[in-house]
């Protein structure tokens, strides 16, 4: 700790060292009834306008002599802002000033006034983009920390949900709360998370993408953290005994711990007909089965087990293939490269250059590549169906989890056939349940079983008869809705 | 360490080498096989089915057959002289028919049988039958019509006629060896004939034309005697087998009633067969149906015109099925519906010393006492006939 100089001149040129004589940093000096008032603040990241007119505005209408005698006490007590704070160490003023507060200083006090005046340098509460829904509240979370905690506070209005507060980052300083319903949620993990952030050691944090790879070192390709923008999300996570954590200056809030049957909802699926969203369900399984499967399957049927292959459909298939100089294998993966590559390029273009992509990769990929036989059409159909099977998930790095295993699956159907492609499914539902993140296995409430949780994981039962938060949570207090004894 | 798992790891995908690793497009797939036998060698053909069309681009997926011929002392002898004359790998896991020639059944089938049973990639439930008056390698050169794909032609045929008519029989490779292997019992194969011209049959014009010059035909059934072709039977007989055996779904029985055509459908046919004693069966058969066809004047809504209806329907059905086991019983001399069988289940020591003559001495004098119980349920859509509506 570093004591602030009694001098409003020194204090000044400490603070303009320290920036360096940074464009953007505003010192002014405003003489008071012959004592120095120092203002100090960034330009560039506080309100403009009235800083130094409150300081005045306050001393102004004040005829008492005693005023100018006690300058600092009276400008503390009669600032008009809400947010007035004191400091004696010199060190917080650069976390202060990046952050748009203003530091006010007084000629012979070693302490300063601390004001907030943050200026609007964010783009306001807008509808999610990534993860569209069609019924449910729209609004998303932004890149300011205030607002991304007051979507949440105002959704729970409880006392018990808390923010527990930690500055991740040496230099970026980048506030991180972790929420949590006290009483609910299971403190040890809260503390587990709190001591590994609190451990991080590094100059910056700028998204919670970064965050997430402190919490979990696995070498696993899928997420075991959920990572979204929408706030109503958050909050039936955080009422289920989860955790959240905000990451200031990211509208992506992480959520943990979290199941492998996670990465299938939304939080829309609260909001529909349970009998409509069990079957919206079953089909994203199955989905993700045919994403993962689809090109091996086919590689291992035409390149191994003919057997397996009913009759006509083996001619057909042996007719489309002739003509195509490629092995199968070949295809498959040049055809999904190729995929792979125009989803890249798809969400890294400007909208505006969209459509000619798309309209290129389905003349080139689906047409012309056909016509020329360089590929023979049920490959394309493969392609086809698992990439639109992939895009039922909303979460990338689960969709890129889903791509990973797909290659090792194309490889074992290649090598082995369909022998080898069972061989690397069990070795993939293996890794799956070897998984687990804070003491909750990624598999659960499959392996291990649980019964009760089965009401919210594929199928939904209707919410009057979901009495308990999901077991496996390791939740303090499970009873998620009363009347449990009375059915 | 984990380093000399992942060499090891590498090491063994690339001396694997992909052992039964086929690219689709290399394979001839195989859908039915014919074998004839011409002097002392054994003449085999494929229907290939994946040869694409000439001059199309692979998109259109359309396939048109093949058969390649090739004659050998032995099968595989003759199946590498296919196999030199086609330029790709003979597939033969998809064979969905199997047809043989007159000759080859009567010489007996099991000499020839151990190719296809030996060999692990074929299916064994093929269809098998019989070709009658013809080759059997013309029987896979006919390109049938309304069949997407002409490979599969034979096996559709088949397929189709299951249901409907029960004049006819099915078996697989695997359960006619079963039958023959199996004491007591004599197989039945379904035979097939050409209709028309072999020549103008066998041409791609055949598909272009609203009557087509050659097409298959399920024909008579060949009865035979342990693996060997004895003689063929007729459409009622071949229906009588079927009830015997009982392997009908689907039935129609004409009979006469004061000289009117009456036509009698059922679906439910249940048959049993008690063994009374050594030498004497009795065969029930039950069932109910509606009438389907009624040519002349019957007052179909009186109870008492349908129950002398029923009676004369049961008359028709033992008096066929009484025909048609004399014919097996004295003419063939083959138990095609395992009396024997079902002796050697409830009297194996009696039957070890029989088992040799049972066929030529024992069987020709088996009394067998058939019954039938048949209702007439309904008379189809109309209530009357229409003969009767207009007098």
């Amino acid at each position: 700790m570093k004591k602030i100089n009694k001098s409003v001149s020194s204090v000044i040129k400490q603070i303009k060292n320290l920036y360096g004589n940074s464009g953007d940093l505003n010192t002014r000096v405003i003489n008071i009834n012959g004592t120095c008032v120092g203002v100090l603040f960034m330009e560039s990241s506080s309100g403009p306008g009235d800083i130094s007119d409150r300081i005045i505005k306050s001393t102004y209408f004040v005829t008492d002599g005693d005023v100018y005698n006690n300058l600092y006490n009276h400008l503390k007590n009669n600032i008009f802002n809400a947010q007035v704070l004191t400091t004696n160490n010199f060190d917080d003023f650069s976390y202060y000033l990046s952050s748009g507060f203003t530091i006010i200083v007084v000629d012979g006090v070693s302490e300063a006034i601390v004001m907030e005046t943050r200026a609007e340098l964010d783009r306001g509460v807008t509808e999610s983009t990534s993860e569209p829904i069609l019924r449910g509240p729209k609004d998303s979370f932004t890149e300011s920390h205030a607002k991304n905690l007051g979507l949440v506070r105002k959704r729970i209005k409880d006392p018990n949900l808390w923010f527990d507060e930690v500055k991740v980052g040496r230099r970026t300083e980048t506030r991180v709360s972790i929420a949590y319903l006290n009483g609910v949620a299971d403190k040890k993990t809260v503390n587990d998370i709190k001591k590994i952030l609190d451990d991080i050691d590094i100059d910056g944090i700028l998204d919670s993408g970064n965050i997430k790879e402190y919490l979990l070192q696995d070498k696993s390709v899928f997420p075991q953290i959920l990572s979204t923008e929408r706030p109503d999300l958050v909050c039936q996570s955080i009422l289920n005994g989860k955790i959240a954590l905000i990451v200031e200056n990211t509208p992506f809030v992480l959520i943990l711990p979290n199941v492998f049957v996670d990465f299938m909802h939304t939080s829309e699926d609260q909001y529909q007909k349970p009998l409509n969203i069990s079957f919206t369900r079953m089909l994203k399984v199955m989905a993700l089965i045919v994403t993962l499967f689809t090109p091996a399957i086919y590689i291992a049927i035409t390149t191994f087990d003919q057997t397996a292959v009913p009759d006509k459909l083996l001619i057909s298939l042996a007719v489309q293939r002739s003509g195509v100089p490629f092995p199968t294998f070949f295809e498959i993966i040049l055809l999904m490269i190729i995929f792979e590559i125009l989803r890249e390029g798809d969400i890294r273009s400007p909208s505006n250059m969209g459509t000619s992509m798309s309209i290129v990769g389905a003349l080139v990929l689906g047409q012309a590549a056909v016509d020329a036989g360089i590929v023979s059409p049920i490959a394309v159909i493969v392609i086809a169906i698992t990439s639109i099977c992939s895009l039922i998930f909303n979460d990338v790095d689960f969709m890129n989890g889903i791509r990973a295993w797909r290659f090792i699956f194309i490889l074992a159907a290649t090598f082995f056939g369909l022998i080898g492609l069972v061989a690397a499914g069990i070795v993939w539902l293996l890794k799956l349940s070897s998984l687990d993140s804070f003491g909750v296995p990624f598999m659960a409430p499959f392996s291990p079983l649980i019964k009760s949780s089965q009401k919210d994981a594929v199928v939904r039962y209707p919410l009057p008869k979901i009495f308990k938060r999901p077991l496996y949570l390791n939740n303090v207090d499970e009873i998620k809705q009363g009347g449990i004894n009375e059915k | 360490m984990k380093n000399k798992i992942v060499l090891l790891l590498i090491c063994v995908l690339l001396a694997c080498g992909c052992s039964n690793y086929r690219e689709l497009d290399e394979l001839a797939i195989i859908t039915a096989i014919a074998i004839d036998k011409s002097g002392d060698e054994y003449e085999l053909s494929f229907l290939i089915a994946n040869s694409p069309k000439a001059q199309t681009s692979s998109k259109e997926g359309e396939a048109t057959t093949t058969v390649f011929s090739g004659k050998g002392k032995t099968l595989t002898e003759a199946a590498n002289s296919v196999d030199s004359k086609c330029p790709k790998t003979l597939y033969y896991g998809h064979i969905n028919a199997a047809i043989i020639s007159e000759e080859i059944a009567r010489e007996g089938f099991l000499e020839i049988a151990d190719w296809l049973l030996r060999s692990p990639e074929t299916r064994k439930q093929f269809y098998l039958m019989q070709a009658k008056d013809t080759e059997a390698k013309d029987i896979l050169k006919i390109v049938e019509p309304l069949e997407a794909t002409p490979s599969q032609s034979i096996s559709s045929l088949i397929e189709s006629n299951i249901n409907s008519q029960s004049i006819t029989t099915t078996i697989s490779y695997s359960p006619f060896i079963e039958k023959v292997l199996e004491k007591g019992y004599d197989p039945i194969l379904p035979s097939i004939s050409i209709s028309g011209k072999v020549k103008k049959g066998s041409s791609e014009t055949n598909l272009e034309k609203t009557e087509p010059a050659g097409y298959l035909k399920l024909d008579d059934t060949a009865i035979f005697r342990e693996d060997k072709f004895v003689g063929y039977v007729g459409r009622t007989d071949s229906q009588s087998i079927n009830i015997l055996n009982d392997s009908v779904s689907e039935i129609k029985i004409d009979f006469k009633y004061d000289d009117n055509d009456v036509v009698f459908t059922s679906d439910n046919i249940k048959t049993t067969i008690t063994n009374e004693s050594f030498n004497h069966f009795k065969v029930k058969v039950k069932g109910s149906g509606f009438v389907s066809e009624v040519n002349g004047k019957i007052a179909l809504e009186d109870p008492s015109v349908v129950k002398k209806l029923e009676k004369k329907l049961e008359a028709t059905l033992d008096k066929q099925l009484n025909k048609t086991l004399d014919k097996l019983q004295n003419e063939y001399k083959s138990d095609v519906v395992g009396f024997g069988n079902r002796l050697y289940g409830t009297y194996p020591k009696r039957w070890d010393k029989i088992e040799n003559q049972w066929n030529d001495e024992y069987y020709p004098k088996l009394k067998v006492e058939i019954s039938s119980d048949l209702a007439i349920e309904s008379s189809g859509s109309l209530n009357r006939t229409i003969e009767e509506v207009r007098s």
